[in-house]
């Protein structure tokens, strides 16, 4: 198959769900650029409650993605299955980390900043 | 007037692909940015605007510079019948499946809004329902099938979603209808349900398992499965082409409480009474050779048939070759697919004795293949072979019958089964990672979600 021929799948598949992609990804930008420009440093800010909440959006996968496709956890079954699934769930705690994480900054920026100039 | 200025329009799918062209454009060589073309004045017929027709026409218009190229397509709507199954089984949008044939009829080929009436392989004409005639120096023919009801007494497709009759064949509105049908004998709590197959090369020849797997995927749901009694009726030994994968589905039928009846083909129907009659067509009958039943013999007497009750009925019609296809000289004069099928060289494409003729799709006489996924390996044949052919060159291309079917064993998991000719129709699996024997999730994902796109991608001659 030509990279033509995969960008014309990808463009069919993605195609009902532009929206949403674009909302999400739209969301994740502006929360970072905010975030960003009141201080917010990746690795610098800690905050247990958005691991935590990123890591449950994330599992809560293993009940959607099955059921977004028509389908169910117990029918994934096989090695590949469960890479796909892993690799979803995965990739989705870590989108909503990218989102959590400077949120909770957003929210907690002015006692958090308070704290820290505190000699 | 033109304005060479004006600013340029893209609609929201043009403006999506440009902007995947371009993020991709650097990745690719510049050699494969364009196939090479042949210039020509070939006038060139494709008859039928569906899955190979199209992917035929988009295919042909990139590679001939110069040629006339006239689809032959009254249809202003394209369906997605890889989906029905979906459609049938409560599992789709029945909308989702259709979109405008004008989104992929490529620019510069002309569209013929009419249907063919007849061929005269000797003439090169192509004659249209409006008396008027298509010469040609070439013709594909991609004309589909032909779904034949009359040849079940009593039955036809406006039967379908009455009397408890259902078939996913007959149109998206028959699938509609199917699956509201399936809907009302299980609200009704109990019954039993007549799922059959036919006498013939059928398309999607997996569509007779998936729907009664899907049903009882439902049944079970229903948490009293026990009440309902589910009979499969096949004319032949076999349910399945592929011998693990019909070895697979018996054990599997077995197993879920399905009451299997051999060498038995739907010959009548009464609605009203919700009665069917099967015949008895002999132990010799198999579904790799159940094409040596014809039409002739759909009347002969003296058969010993039995009459079934029913709540629900899945009716899978014969098939053939359209009756204007089966009236040309191109249809095949002997061997298993006479009278019938197309005839053509399963490996090259080419008519057996019109070399420029070219088949592709359900219509030609071949042992499988009568799938999408099928039309998907043939395009490029045809493509590579035509070409030669017009340049009188050797054909450079071979078919290896490569076929594929995601066989639904419930809603929700799925076996991407592809085959091809070789070794007694073994394997032949796209992806390595993924075992045809093996039911899951990630197959059944690709029937929901990842083949309708790539099937559109065939459409555009661009997989």
């Amino acid at each position: 198959m030509t990279i033509q021929g995969a960008l014309t799948i990808l463009m069919y598949a993605l195609a009902p769900f532009l929206w949403l992609i674009v909302g999400a990804v739209g969301v994740l930008v502006v929360v970072q650029l905010l975030a960003r420009l009141r201080g917010y440093r990746t690795f610098h800010y800690r905050c247990l409650g958005a691991n935590l909440a990123a890591l449950a959006v994330g599992l809560s996968g293993l009940w959607w993605i099955p059921a977004f496709t028509n389908s169910r956890l117990g029918y994934v079954t096989t090695l590949f299955d469960w890479v796909a699934m892993i690799g979803a769930v995965v990739g989705l705690a870590i989108a909503a980390w990218l989102v959590l994480h400077p949120l909770s900054y957003l929210v907690r920026a002015p006692r958090y900043v308070r704290v820290k100039e505190t000699p | 007037m033109t304005y060479p200025l004006e600013p340029l329009r893209l609609d929201r799918r043009q403006l999506l692909k440009f902007g995947l062209g371009v993020g991709a454009a650097g990745l690719l060589p510049l050699g494969s940015l364009k196939a090479s073309t042949l210039s020509t004045n070939a006038r060139i017929v494709i008859l039928g605007g569906g899955a190979a027709g199209m992917a035929m026409a988009n295919r042909l218009s990139r590679r001939l510079e110069g040629a006339s190229i006239s689809l032959v397509e009254p249809r202003e709507i394209h369906h997605y019948q890889p989906g029905w199954t979906l459609v049938a089984s409560g599992v789709w949008n029945p909308d989702k499946t259709v979109r405008p044939n004008a989104n992929f009829v490529p620019p510069g080929v002309r569209w013929v809004r009419q249907p063919a009436l007849g061929i005269d392989a000797e003439q090169r004409r192509v004659s249209l329902t409006d008396a008027s005639v298509l010469e040609y120096d070439y013709l594909v023919v991609a004309t589909g099938l032909q779904l034949n009801y009359h040849l079940i007494d009593g039955m036809t497709p406006d039967l379908v979603g009455t009397h408890g009759i259902g078939s996913v064949y007959a149109s998206l509105e028959g699938a509609t209808r199917t699956r509201d049908a399936i809907n009302a004998w299980i609200a009704k709590g109990s019954g039993k349900g007549l799922f059959t197959a036919a006498p013939t090369p059928v398309k999607c020849a997996g569509a007779p398992l998936k729907m009664t797997f899907t049903t009882l995927s439902r049944l079970e749901e229903t948490g009293h499965r026990d009440d309902f009694s589910v009979e499969f009726l096949a004319p032949g030994a076999a349910l399945f082409s592929q011998p693990w994968v019909n070895d697979f589905v018996k054990q599997r039928f077995d197993d879920q409480g399905v009451t299997r009846r051999h060498h038995y083909r739907l010959s009548a129907i009464d609605p009203g009474a919700r009665q069917a009659e099967f015949t008895f067509v002999g132990p010799d009958s198999e579904f790799t050779s159940h094409h040596e039943l014809r039409e002739a013999e759909y009347s002969r007497d003296g058969l010993r048939t039995v009459i079934a009750d029913y709540d629900f009925i899945h009716v899978v019609p014969p098939m053939s070759a359209p009756d204007f296809v089966k009236e040309s000289d191109l249809i095949a004069r002997e061997g298993p697919f006479r009278g019938e099928w197309l005839d053509v060289d399963i490996h090259t494409m080419q008519h057996n004795r019109y070399p420029e003729v070219f088949g592709i799709g359900d219509v030609i006489g071949a042992p499988i293949n009568k799938t999408a996924a099928s039309v998907k390996a043939q395009a490029p044949v045809v493509e590579a072979n035509l070409l030669a052919q017009m340049q009188d060159q050797p054909l450079p291309a071979r078919h290896n019958g490569y076929t594929s079917c995601p066989m639904i064993t419930g809603i929700g998991k799925a076996m991407l089964v592809e085959f091809g000719y070789d070794n007694n129709l073994d394997f032949l699996p796209s992806f390595p990672f993924i075992d045809p024997r093996d039911e899951s999730w990630a197959a059944w994902v690709m029937k929901d979600r990842m083949l309708q796109p790539a099937y559109y991608a065939v459409l555009e001659g661009q997989a």
